[in-house]
């Protein structure tokens, strides 16, 4: 495990995600209510990237089929997904911005 | 209002989306009394809109990835589930349901969650191995099973089914002829310039598209002249050779038990008459999804809807009405199509006299086209249409909940992100 520093995270808008990939891993960094959080990128009802979709209400919402997830613990929070997201620890350290992997 | 009792029975009659949404949606507004589903088929309930994508291409797909529940949420929550049972009707006097293999089932409330069966056509029998009716999970498996890169598949029926059908089976390598009655594709539910769109994107993936076309004769056999299990003659001079026919014209509300219970049905729409709670002509009966006809009580209009989100917004607000609690209004009508590598969503519903604006190309060429069209009325939107562009249609969906009126120039302008537009409208209209 270590913290690795997202490239552009500052530039994020309030409300807005970006995708990233750390070792392939496609990931996703959300910044909503001025926080940052980072989950798993792809849906896990059908392929989409979460990064394309909505926030709001403290969830990440699919662009495809409007699965919810919630930004802070990852779980499924409607239809059609029933399977919750991985989320990472993110901290702020000197103007950057890093998740904590994997 | 009532107060729950739970010691009540709630007893749901089939098991499909609004059954499964039913049940978690009584379990999570704190009903601790007995819930029984019957449903006939032996699945555990699953989703649907798989059933003409993933299903049919995805060889290693199958049903237990598409359940709703798993078998441990059905025994967490104490589910009574009567799996392969079939409910014959309700006697409503003494509060039992009875079944075709005799035994009855007493309840307080009941919900008619029976769905709907694919439309059948006389001419092309159910179980013949060469026809195909999608409904169920066993429909899609017996296609999926059918279908190789070589197979020659010829679709009746140009609407939402027919067309994903055709995308995939087009995917698949198949050779695909679509024959459709009307002069453009999904003519009653969409705007003419997306018909127009999604007539080139088809035949782009290079499916034939026979529109304004009937069936003239069909020979369901080999004959002297084709070595085809079906061959379909069109009024249009059209001979078409086949492995496979699939009947995809419109789908068939489930009414008979309602019908036998003596509830009220909807002449116009075929659905089991509800009101805005889900409640039949009998007071402690509801019916939830594609088996209902929701009647307006200030205009009269009666809906039926045969969409996903309906299923599970009248399975929610009927469950809740069970209980006694007050419901939260249903969710803007909300629609999705997966086809031709597009994911097509609308909300609301198109009608006459609604002006268009859009936003993006209008372009079947592209790898991945992006587009919205929005239905205003009197500068009001009232429908959206979204080509890939599922986000932004969620950031309007504020708009036309609330009726705010937009500027459609703005909205046009690509450079102005749609949760800006969205936001600003927003602010513009307090």
């Amino acid at each position: 495990m270590a913290w690795v520093t997202i490239d552009n995270a500052s530039e994020l808008d309030n409300e807005e995600s970006l995708g990233f990939e750390i070792d392939g891993h496609k990931l996703a960094l959300h910044r909503l209510d001025d926080q940052f959080y980072v989950s798993d990128n792809i849906c896990t009802h059908q392929y989409a990237l979460l990064s394309e979709g909505f926030l709001e209400d403290g969830c990440i919402e699919c662009p495809l089929h409007q699965a919810q997830f919630c930004l802070k613990t990852g779980k499924a929070m409607s239809a059609p997904a029933t399977v919750g997201i991985k989320v990472y620890a993110v901290r702020e350290e000197a103007g950057d911005v890093q998740v904590s992997f994997p | 209002m009532t107060q729950v009792n739970h010691n009540q029975t709630i007893l749901i009659v089939g098991n499909g989306q609004a059954a499964a949404t039913a049940v978690h949606a009584l379990r999570s507004h704190g009903f601790a009394g007995c819930i029984r589903v019957v449903g006939s088929e032996a699945h555990l309930a699953y989703e649907r809109p798989p059933l003409s994508k993933a299903m049919l291409s995805d060889p290693d797909a199958g049903v237990p990835g598409l359940h709703i529940h798993s078998a441990d949420f059905y025994q967490d929550a104490r589910i009574d589930l009567m799996l392969q049972k079939t409910v014959t009707r309700i006697d409503a006097e003494h509060n039992m349901a009875l079944l075709e293999d005799g035994q009855q089932l007493p309840y307080d409330y009941c919900l008619l969650a029976t769905g709907g069966r694919a439309r059948q056509l006389p001419d092309y029998p159910y179980g013949d191995p060469h026809i195909h009716y999608l409904r169920t999970a066993d429909d899609a498996l017996k296609l999926r099973q059918s279908l190789n890169a070589s197979s020659r598949v010829a679709i009746l029926g140009g609407g939402f089914l027919g067309m994903e059908l055709a995308s995939t089976t087009r995917a698949l390598g198949a050779s695909v002829d679509v024959i459709e009655a009307a002069d453009s594709l999904l003519a009653r539910n969409a705007p003419s310039v997306f018909s127009t769109w999604l007539v080139q994107r088809a035949r782009l993936a290079g499916v034939t598209l026979h529109l304004g076309s009937r069936v003239h004769a069909a020979a369901l056999q080999k004959t002297r002249e084709s070595d085809a299990p079906v061959t379909l003659s069109l009024d249009n001079g059209c001979r078409i050779e086949a492995d496979h026919l699939i009947v995809a014209v419109g789908l068939t509300p489930n009414t008979e038990v309602a019908l036998r219970s003596g509830l009220a049905i909807c002449m116009q729409t075929g659905g089991i008459q509800i009101d805005r709670h889900g409640r039949t002509s009998v007071p402690n009966v509801f019916a939830a999804g594609d088996c209902a006809t929701r009647v307006d009580p200030e205009t009269g209009e009666r809906l039926r809807i045969e969409s996903w989100q309906n299923a599970n917004e009248q399975a929610r607000i009927a469950a809740q009405a069970m209980l006694g609690q007050a419901p939260a209004a249903a969710a803007f009508p909300w629609f999705w199509t997966d086809q031709f590598d597009c994911n097509i969503q609308m909300l609301g519903a198109t009608a006459a006299g609604l002006q268009f604006v859009q936003r993006g190309d209008i372009d079947a060429n592209t790898a991945v086209p992006k587009f919205l069209l929005l239905g205003i009325e009197d500068g009001i939107p009232r429908y959206a249409l979204a080509v890939n562009a599922g986000a932004d249609l969620r950031a309007l969906r504020p708009l036309l909940e609330k009726g705010i009126p937009i500027d459609p120039q703005a909205f046009g302008d690509v450079d102005l992100p749609v949760k800006q537009f969205a936001k600003k409208t927003t602010a513009a209209a307090i």
